[in-house]
């Protein structure tokens, strides 16, 4: 399968080129056109699977109950999708590592990548403003994740502080912990970032250079009831 | 101090590298990620008086964040909406920020508060507005792209749209045209800025998206 991120990072499309036989598992709704040698197949796992407990699970993280397979039957087919939200996506090659990404961010990934969901700690999820469970993607092949705003890389090296809202997805050896930022914390309410996420370890961490929460804070106030 | 704005215009965020003796200071929750070699202090935006007034009449944070490091460290800085980031060197010139839009500004930079008037009051501008003042680099964030323009005489901008302006800049409220054009328009009361002086516009504005995203709730 050959891939392209086309209308980077205003309105990301991710253009897959798949040969005969070749699968793609991505979110509900995700798909903006294709060639017409697909078949196209929804369960609550992966293809095969029974699933309805992966299904449940992924339904807390924030994504869809079901999933959608699209496999070529014939060769040389194209498929564009894309997220809701505008902002950018990108493409990571799993070799056997695993990625923890955030519960919306994941768009789609090849049938060797292996999705589960993942419990990041009861005091992480009160307190740093993200989802509770979160996708737990391992294995092998391509996977492709979204984002609102642009999708930037840290490299970690010893430990980074991401704000709430700005994580997209992170290496697993990376150990992840929420905490204050400075000294006091006094001076974490003050300073208007709230808690932070700080990463230790090394591995590479995806930022988004926007957060949904603060936007949504803007222009929730501005918006009358129904 | 070395900085980049990244990803203009739509999604536009500042990456900063700071090492020894640079520091920055950012709007309150500004702050996307950073090295742990990095540490802020918050202090009054403005001073305690001018953070209260803003805060009170403008609907502006009280504080800003200073970041610096001892070593050597990055960070990112973005704003809460999609839009354009635009960099402005302060040479001892003044520069006065509408609510919203101040992102960053180096530690020469100073923070004051001017009284901005009832007409930019009527036009829900805020009562007062963020005066940057003295030398250095200064951040300013616009939900959509960032527009400049010399004005020498009368110019018009639709309340709203305006981001920022030097203080030679002149602000009146008015109309459009006539009272019934001005109504059958939808463009209603717009700013009448008189120059000289350099104006820094929106091209989109987050009331104009809350009013039509009104329309469908």
């Amino acid at each position: 399968m050959e891939s392209e991120i086309v209308a980077r990072p205003s309105a990301s499309a991710a253009k897959l080129s798949l040969d005969s036989n070749e699968t793609i598992t991505c979110e509900v709704g995700a798909m903006i056109a294709m060639s017409t040698g697909f078949s196209v197949q929804t369960s609550a796992s992966k293809r095969g699977g029974s699933g309805l407990w992966a299904g449940m699970k992924r339904m807390v993280a924030g994504e869809n109950f079901f999933l959608n397979h699209f496999t070529a039957t014939r060769p040389d087919q194209t498929l564009y999708l894309g997220p809701v939200l505008s902002g950018d996506i990108v493409h990571r090659r799993l070799a056997g590592e695993t990625l923890i990404v955030q519960g919306s961010s994941w768009l789609a990934s090849g049938p060797g990548v292996e999705l589960d969901t993942t419990f990041q700690g009861l005091g992480n999820a009160l307190f740093s403003g993200e989802s509770m469970f979160w996708i737990r993607c391992s294995g092998h092949g391509d996977l492709f994740l979204n984002s609102f705003g642009a999708i930037y890389e840290v490299n970690v090296e010893e430990s980074h502080v991401v704000d709430s809202g700005h994580i997209v997805a992170f290496d697993s050896s990376l150990q992840f912990s929420t905490g204050k930022l400075g000294d006091s914390w006094l001076q974490t309410f003050l300073s208007g970032e709230g808690l932070v996420c700080h990463f230790r370890g090394q591995g590479k961490l995806y930022c988004q250079s926007h957060s949904p929460p603060s936007f949504g804070k803007l222009l929730g106030p501005m918006l009358r009831a129904r | 101090m070395e900085s980049e704005i990244r990803s203009r215009p739509a999604f536009a965020n500042i990456l900063v590298r700071l090492t020894q003796g640079d520091a920055i200071v950012a709007e309150s929750d500004a702050m996307a990620s950073m090295s742990s070699s990095i540490t802020l202090r918050t202090r009054w935006s403005g001073g305690f008086l001018g953070a209260l007034l803003r805060r009170v009449f403008g609907g502006e944070s009280l504080f800003v964040n200073e970041f610096s490091t001892s070593s050597r460290g990055e960070l990112v800085l973005t704003q809460p909406f999609p839009g354009d980031i635009e960099c402005v060197e302060l040479k001892g010139q003044t520069l006065y920020l509408q609510a919203g839009a101040f992102v960053a500004c180096e530690p020469t930079v100073e923070l004051g508060v001017g009284y901005a008037g009832l007409s930019s009051f009527i036009a829900r501008e805020g009562l007062f507005r963020l005066k940057l003042s003295g030398r250095g680099r200064v951040w300013m964030g616009a939900y959509g792209g960032i527009l400049s323009k010399d004005i020498e005489g009368e110019y018009v901008v639709d309340s709203s749209h305006l981001v920022a302006y030097e203080p030679t800049v002149q602000l009146k409220l008015g109309l459009a045209g006539s009272l019934l054009t001005s109504l059958l328009s939808r463009e209603g009361l717009v700013m009448r800025l008189r120059g000289p002086g350099r104006i820094y516009l929106q091209t989109r504005s987050i009331e104009g998206l809350a009013s039509f995203v009104n329309g469908y709730l």
